[in-house]
């Protein structure tokens, strides 16, 4: 039986004048191994942020089983951003707590989570070590241990092993793996497709802030007619992906004249702008 | 219990920030240390070495050349028991003995350090003394001479008088104190040190509440937005305002910690110089003392909130850098025009124009002065620029776009 832990009810989010999500509906299911897949600036960010409650929807709400908005039941949802967001001056340990405090959760509850997450992904012996030296793969594994240590209903992680060596990103999809078999959910933000076919139950393939595609592996390819997830993809996504908008706030005069002004000119490039 | 675990979240927060700011040694080097140690470096230390240098400068004897073809005898008696070595030479100028001519070279290079050219013309002696002025020797020894030459001239004019039939003291000091000098003021030692104080203390409390939130106020958002911690946070369930106080609440602790090192070291100071009778302990009512408080507490509150609020409306710790660092004038410009303030009969509305308040409160209640009137109306006036602050920072940390930096 299919029990509904979240639901993003026709979901629009806006920057300015610039649409980053389009009426996006979607929902999570209980057991779950979600994948959002897209390219960059496809809008699975802004959707993970949304559905950490970061983001306010423009248009639309994004719901828990009990009716309450997600801003408001942030306690249920454990978050790794994708700049896993530690603090080089705490140790793995110190970093963890200080989340797990805020979120209420003892210190004695989430040390034994954290011991017990902490042995698969080979980390007990770092807890008490500054993560200011820690690789990436060590920093992705403790942003994974904060967010499991108060024990949450869903697991947002933001391309979680962008970046990682081959060991840790294995290590790292070993443990979502454990937690699916184990009646945990995760949504999986990743622009890889092998990952997301290795590591999810279901596939969301998101496409210039539009849910394009929404299913299992196998089910994807069947709609699309496709002998593999990549040309499935593909079909999906055939109109040219937009650029990443960072700010569409316009310049003052003064800003554009300095902008002009510190911009080196080319030689013998186009100065008819 | 909504109310406590808010409580808890805030502490929380602001704990995690203080032992994060503990941990780096340059940060606890430049906040807590340089305010400990500056006014004891200024008022001791330094007076110290500047007398420890003057007194190197008392035991060189300098070079004077005389150039006169009749100088006086007991002139040259007491310039000898000077620390002035004296070489003589004709005098070879007949007007206008302060033009240099090739003495100026000699001054220059250091073979002599001043020559007084002097000249009897009729009853009087026409004298020049030149020196170098950057020349601390040739400083020197055009102090010791003109100290000599004024002496003998106050003989001279004694000696005159005493010849023309007349007592140099009635002629001289027709007007004569009576009594102790220091009789004559009503006003303490105490209320004199409250006086001298009011005059800095203030200008200390403000640049220094205001410089020292900076680092930490950029540190706790722009630059928490920069290394990518803050999306984590704000995914965390707690509103945005608890934040900003928690927050708050770190910036105000590391400020106020500074901020009571550096008036440690003050007193310190004021100790060291009181046993040398230079300035005595202030004398402070507890009222004083209670309302200096609420003055510090609101003012702090509103430089804080305000620093937090331009800090996190920054793009980047780069740009709140360059914003935070000239704002520092916004509370400099008034801090150094209330000095010069007089506050007798000052007009009650001084007392509600934004920072100069503050510290018009911090003159007067230094000087243990109570003027109803005037406290009302720094309360009210502060309490509502603190209330404004606070809100435009919840304002500014209720954005979206703070997620991420927009640069």
């Amino acid at each position: 039986m299919t029990v509904e832990l979240l639901r993003v009810e026709g979901v629009t989010k806006s920057f300015g004048h610039i649409e980053a999500l389009t009426n996006v509906s979607l929902t999570i299911n209980e057991g779950e191994i979600v994948g959002l897949v897209g390219s960059n600036g496809a809008g699975k960010t802004t959707l993970l942020r949304l559905l950490a409650g970061v983001y306010t929807p423009t248009d639309g709400a994004v719901v828990l089983s009990d009716g309450s908005k997600v801003e408001d039941a942030r306690h249920r949802l454990g978050v790794v951003p994708e700049s896993t967001g530690l603090y080089s001056r705490l140790t793995a340990w110190e970093n963890i707590r200080y989340h797990s405090r805020l979120y209420g959760t003892s210190d004695e509850e989430s040390w034994n989570r954290t011991v017990f997450f902490a042995d698969r992904l080979d980390m007990k012996e770092s807890l008490g070590r500054h993560t200011k030296g820690f690789s990436r793969g060590m920093r992705q594994k403790t942003a994974l241990l904060r967010a499991l240590a108060h024990a949450p209903d869903i697991l947002l992680l933001d391309e979680p092993t962008a970046g990682l060596d081959v060991t840790s990103a294995r290590t790292v999809r070993s443990l979502v793996h454990q937690l699916g078999e184990t009646g945990g959910t995760v949504v999986y933000s990743t622009h890889q497709l092998a990952e997301a076919e290795a590591v999810c139950s279901r596939i969301i393939i998101i496409h210039n802030g539009e849910v394009r595609a929404d299913g299992t592996p196998a089910g994807l390819l069947e709609q699309t007619e496709s002998r593999n997830l990549e040309e499935a993809y593909v079909s999906l996504t055939t109109d040219k992906a937009r650029t990443r908008v960072v700010s569409d706030k316009p310049l003052s005069k003064i800003a554009k004249w300095w902008q002009k002004l510190s911009t080196p000119k080319i030689p013998g490039g186009d100065e008819s702008e | 219990m909504r109310v406590s675990s808010s409580f808890r979240r805030i502490t929380t927060i602001s704990k995690k920030e203080l032992v994060e700011f503990a941990r780096d040694w340059r940060t606890i080097f430049a906040l807590l240390i340089i305010p400990l140690l500056m006014f004891p470096l200024l008022f001791i230390i330094f007076p110290l070495l500047l007398a420890s240098e003057a007194a190197e400068l008392d035991a060189i004897e300098v070079n004077v050349v005389i150039q006169s073809n009749d100088f006086p005898s007991d002139l040259a008696e007491q310039l000898n028991g000077s620390g002035i070595e004296l070489n003589y030479e004709p005098l070879s100028i007949e007007n206008n003995l302060s033009s240099p001519l090739e003495d100026g070279d000699r001054l220059r290079n250091g073979s002599i350090d001043a020559v007084l050219r002097m000249k009897e013309n009729g009853s009087v002696w026409d004298y020049a003394l030149l020196y170098m002025s950057t020349s601390e020797r040739s400083q020197e020894a055009r102090t010791r001479t003109l100290t000599v030459l004024f002496d003998w001239e106050e003989n001279e004019t004694e000696r005159r008088l005493v010849d023309a039939g007349l007592d140099p003291d009635e002629t001289l000091r027709p007007l004569n104190w009576d009594g102790e000098f220091s009789d004559s003021d009503v006003a303490t030692s105490g209320e004199q040190a409250g006086m001298v104080l009011s005059l800095f203390i203030p200008l200390v409390l403000s640049v220094w509440t205001f410089s020292s939130a900076i680092q930490p106020s950029i540190d706790m958002t722009a630059g928490e937005r920069e290394r990518g911690t803050l999306e984590a946070l704000l995914g965390l369930p707690c509103s945005r305002n608890e934040l900003l106080f928690g927050k708050w609440l770190a910036v105000a602790t590391i400020t106020g910690i500074g901020v009571l090192l550096q008036l440690v070291g003050l007193l310190f100071a004021i100790g060291y110089l009181a046993t040398t009778d230079f300035l005595t302990v202030p004398t402070l009512s507890i009222a004083s003392i209670v309302f200096i408080g609420i003055a510090v507490l609101l003012f702090a509150i509103m430089v804080v909130a305000f620093e937090l609020a331009l800090a996190m409306r920054a793009h980047s710790v780069k740009e709140a850098g360059s914003i935070l660092g000239p704002a520092l004038l916004l509370i400099l410009f008034p801090a150094l025009f209330t000095q010069v303030i007089n506050l007798d009969g000052i007009e009650t509305f001084w007392f509600s124009i934004p920072v100069v308040n503050v510290l018009l409160a911090l003159r007067e209640l230094l000087m243990d002065r109570f003027v109803v009137e005037h406290i009302v109306t720094w309360i009210i006036s502060s309490g509502i620029y603190a209330m404004a602050a606070a809100l435009y920072a919840a304002r500014q940390f209720k954005r979206e776009d703070i997620v991420t930096s927009l640069s």
